[in-house]
């Protein structure tokens, strides 16, 4: 049928076993990146990277705090029966970036695709398409909120994007935020709260299929404890920093240059 | 006919609402006006509802705006979300611990078990009809009637409290994908969080209806002496005309 379902067996596995992160697992998790570690006490992980000025800001701080005190057993998203996958998923938003680098690597067919893993890791490396699918594979059918209010149901496949850094050496104990560059302009950046988390992933696959062109082919992030506007499409490159000063307005992605919130969980 | 009805009747002043019944009070007004306003901001930017746990545009909706005249497009522009997510949660927060300040106090003084809670004597079907009758017919409690909320009230700010504002809390939150993460319960809860979505919305429509009746009611029991009332706690009782 496709040419992924032979690993429906293992995500059947892996949901058994994996209903939550312990903690203790969650901090050998950061420990396999190298300096993150996870303490309760990291304050980055209550607040966005810049705070808004005034009671908008201590609103996103108690939106972002409370909902990560209640997550920081790394829960993983609910899974839905591959039956209840959404035909006809929404293209929204970009559909096919103009860039030409973009159009020349799409006609042809990704194979010159390559993912820049740079920054604060300690080897810093491209990934092929061909390297990213090599990694364990994750596949998970989750539901895609979108804020404006509309949710579609669609089955992932990728690869954990902690192991991806994992590969590029891991990171270095300064690293704070994980800063992702799409094709048509977009960037978005997340703190190594989300990066830990089992259920994030550098996406390749849709639906049984290689992930189509109007859902960010040929690689997407998910960020499944977010809103639609954090899943990022057509990925291009990928820094770890310190800071999110010196991208966009400094507000630590687009959207939130936009006005919206960083912390898209709510 | 005008100065003698002055003459004849005469005032009483009784301390009806406490001053964190009046604070908790305006902070609900202006924190209700803020989320119902941002909320429409919102949903004017997808306005279609569905039911179960998918929807998007071209999904079978239950609700479309444009079926009652206004486009997705005019409606669209009219909508405004940065702002609208960005107050709805603000206010959300005051709303929250307004809220919880408010019924944690009345708790604790047994408040609402002295004031709202009805007596048996007010469920009976006799009392309860009396007393619709006297809401249909817009007639304002007089004298010692007065000094007590009527059973209709009681039970409708009971409904409110206890009822729909933490329901408009729960299908808030169950929206909201870090919280359904934290407790997927509630999506099954509501059947999906395209349900809990129109829920949200169908109790709003509730609310509203429950202001514009408590407000029309001010004015029925006389609008100056309410609202002061709710200012200063102070509210002024007619004695009752006797003949």
């Amino acid at each position: 049928m496709s040419k992924y379902t032979e690993n429906e067996e293992n995500k059947e596995n892996r949901k058994n076993k994996e209903k939550t992160l312990t903690r203790r697992k969650l901090i050998t998790r950061a420990g396999a990146l190298g300096g993150i570690l996870l303490t309760g006490c990291d304050t980055d992980f209550y607040v966005p990277p810049k705070v808004r000025p005034g009671l908008m800001g201590i609103a996103d701080t108690l939106t972002m705090a409370s909902q990560r005190l209640l997550l920081s057993g790394q829960q993983l998203v609910q899974e839905h029966d591959i039956s209840e996958i959404t035909k006809n998923f929404p293209v929204w938003n970009q559909s096919n970036p103009e860039d030409e680098e973009y159009q020349r690597l799409r006609r042809g067919n990704y194979v010159d695709w390559q993912l820049p893993v740079t920054g604060l890791v300690n080897q810093p490396r491209s990934f092929s398409l061909e390297e990213l699918k090599r990694f364990p594979q994750q596949t998970q059918i989750t539901s895609h909120i979108c804020e404006q209010g509309w949710s579609a149901i669609a089955q992932w496949i990728g690869a954990q994007l902690l192991h991806v850094l994992e590969a590029a050496g891991g990171v270095k104990p300064e690293a704070r935020y994980v800063m992702i560059d799409a094709y048509g302009g977009w960037y978005e950046g997340y703190d190594f709260f989300d990066v830990v988390h089992p259920q994030t992933i550098l996406a390749y696959g849709m639906n049984g299929k290689d992930l189509p062109l109007g859902n960010g082919a040929p690689v997407r992030l998910r960020v499944e404890r977010h809103c639609g506007y954090k899943q990022l499409k057509f990925i291009k490159s990928i820094q770890v920093v310190s800071s999110v000063e010196g991208f966009g307005r400094g507000t630590g992605g687009l959207n939130s240059d936009f006005g919206f919130h960083w912390y898209a969980g709510a | 006919m005008k100065h003698q009805s002055r003459i004849q009747k005469s005032k009483e002043w009784v301390y009806r609402h406490s001053l964190n019944a009046r604070i908790c009070h305006w902070i609900t007004v202006v924190s209700f006006v803020y989320l119902l306003l941002s909320g429409i901001m919102i949903f004017l930017q997808f306005p279609e509802l569905y039911w179960g746990k998918v929807g998007f545009q071209g999904y079978p909706a239950v609700f479309r705006l444009s079926d009652w005249g206004l486009s997705w497009e005019e409606a669209d522009a009219l909508g405004n979300r940065r702002w609208g997510r960005s107050y709805h949660y603000l206010f959300a927060w005051i709303f929250i611990s307004n809220g919880v300040i408010y019924l944690g106090w009345n708790l604790w003084q047994k408040k609402f078990y002295k004031k709202m809670l009805p007596s048996r004597d007010e469920l009976r079907l006799s009392h309860l009809k009396a007393d619709l009758g006297n809401h249909v017919r817009f007639r304002a409690a007089k004298g010692n009637a007065a000094r007590h909320y009527n059973v209709l009230q009681k039970i409708s700010y009971l409904m409110v409290l206890f009822l729909l504002f933490p329901f408009m809390l729960v299908s808030g939150l169950a929206q909201m994908p870090a919280f359904t993460a934290i407790s997927p319960e509630l999506i099954d809860l509501f059947g999906g969080r395209q349900t809990a979505r129109t829920l949200h919305v169908v109790a709003t429509v509730i609310l509203v209806l429950f202001v514009l009746v408590h407000v029309i009611e001010v004015f029925v029991a006389g609008a100056v002496n309410q609202i002061r009332a709710m200012i200063t706690g102070n509210y002024a009782i007619q004695a009752e005309d006797e003949k």
